[in-house]
């Protein structure tokens, strides 16, 4: 199968050059899927996201519409994407974070729930018979000891903590804006 | 891992008696950022650089070196994603030894079931290989520095000094030229920074490149604080 590297468009292998097709598709899939932007920030002693709330309809229920998400009463994440892989991404996150607290008896921090997820994301990187998840997620919470974070979790299982960060259809446009005012957001 | 319902190996032999999944692994490395190490007589050094795609990444606890044991550390290049996860199962491989022998893992024996682990991803039903190289760091019991590379496939190769990921030829070059067989830590440290600074865009500092150092002396792996790497760059210069 590896002879035929047309394959390597459809499932999770090395193409030629080392790259992994199906996980830069995703990528595509998720900045593009819906069309929205999203941004999160973190500042002193606060998180906050942003991000368009579309209603595709005017007959559709607008409180039924959302891209932001409660995981736990302490943290929350904007996931941008394909709205179904958002879900199921959302509900395994919050079941995450629910067996967290059951087997160590206090609250996930974000980071730790945030390196669940995106280990869980590589796997669909790895395995061929999943595909990844077109959803970026980024996770907000107040850690108790570092302070509010920003975490952005990928299809292709990366994450990182961020000062303020943006994902979707203009992510660009988004980024540069907030990389102009990096300086005043505190250390 | 076996759980997929590929039951049929996705990396199979070519015409030409070839494993090209493992080969496009290897260019996926060859992709990555610069890692390298060296093993002194007392003592052995990782580095990579740590260089983020933009200001608002807060990277003060990111790392790419992380210690596995007490007295071994993994750095990488090639595919991070991937790397979390063999680091996750070298921890629990060697917790798993001391839990059995109450003795630390030996490096070599560590090395050993890792290379397994990737081995099996070029063979298992439905899975790709590890689109990563390792370099590992260790001293064991008896107090022999020891510095290995494994490979996407399960290859690995006992090295006295080595780099991966992009520019690793220049880098190995440069190593070659350098290395002496009784160098000891502090030169090697040196050695590093200077290797590293080869293939490095801007100025280098303490808060963009990350070494991991293990030294005979305490037997003890740990990361070199930003402090520190700028006291021995600014030795170095």
């Amino acid at each position: 199968m590896s002879r035929d590297s047309n394959y390597d468009h459809h499932i999770s292998i090395f193409s030629p050059q080392g790259r992994l097709y199906q996980m830069e598709y995703a990528f595509k899939a998720a900045s593009s899927a819906s069309g929205l932007t999203g941004i999160a920030l973190r500042g002193k002693d606060t998180c906050v996201v942003v991000t368009q709330r579309k209603v595709p309809d005017r007959l559709v229920v607008p409180s039924s519409v959302s891209h932001v998400f409660n995981i736990t009463s302490k943290i929350g994440c904007l996931a941008t994407g394909m709205i179904a892989d958002c879900h199921s991404a959302i509900q395994r996150a919050r079941y995450e974070a629910a067996d967290f607290e059951f087997k160590y008896g206090y609250s996930i921090p974000p980071a730790v729930l945030a390196k669940r997820m995106a280990d869980i994301a590589q796997v669909n990187t790895q395995s061929a018979s999943m595909r990844p998840l077109a959803v970026v997620m980024m996770i907000v919470g107040v850690d108790e000891e570092k302070g509010p974070q920003v975490l952005k979790v990928d299809p292709a299982g990366h994450f990182l903590p961020f000062k303020g960060t943006a994902s979707g259809a203009k992510e660009q446009e988004a980024t540069n804006v907030l990389e102009k005012r990096v300086e005043s957001i505190p250390e | 891992m076996g759980d997929s319902a590929y039951s049929f190996s996705l990396t199979t032999f070519s015409r030409t008696g070839k494993l090209l999944q493992i080969e496009y692994a290897l260019n996926a490395v060859a992709n990555g950022r610069t890692a390298l190490g060296i093993a002194a007589v007392d003592g052995v050094v990782i580095a990579t650089d740590k260089k983020f795609a933009s200001a608002l990444v807060e990277g003060e606890d990111v790392s790419k070196v992380e210690a596995i044991t007490d007295s071994s550390g993994f750095v990488y290049a090639g595919v991070g994603p991937d790397y979390r996860v063999l680091v996750r199962k070298a921890r629990k491989s060697a917790q798993a030894y001391f839990r059995e022998y109450r003795e630390t893992k030996p490096v070599a024996q560590l090395v050993k079931s890792t290379a397994s682990v990737m081995q099996e991803y070029t063979q298992s039903g439905g899975v790709r290989p590890f689109g990563v190289s390792l370099l590992v760091a260790g001293i064991d019991g008896d107090g022999v520095p020891r510095l290995f590379q494994v490979d996407p496939s399960g290859a690995y190769f006992g090295w006295k000094a080595t780099a991966i990921g992009k520019n690793y030829v220049n880098a190995k070059n440069f190593l070659e030229k350098r290395f002496q067989d009784d160098m000891e830590l502090e030169d090697a440290i040196h050695t590093a920074l200077l290797t590293l600074r080869e293939g490095f865009e801007g100025e280098m500092n303490g808060h963009n490149i990350e070494v991991g150092v293990v030294s005979k002396s305490d037997g003890k792996f740990r990361l070199l604080t930003p402090e520190q790497i700028q006291d021995y760059l600014d030795e170095a210069n």
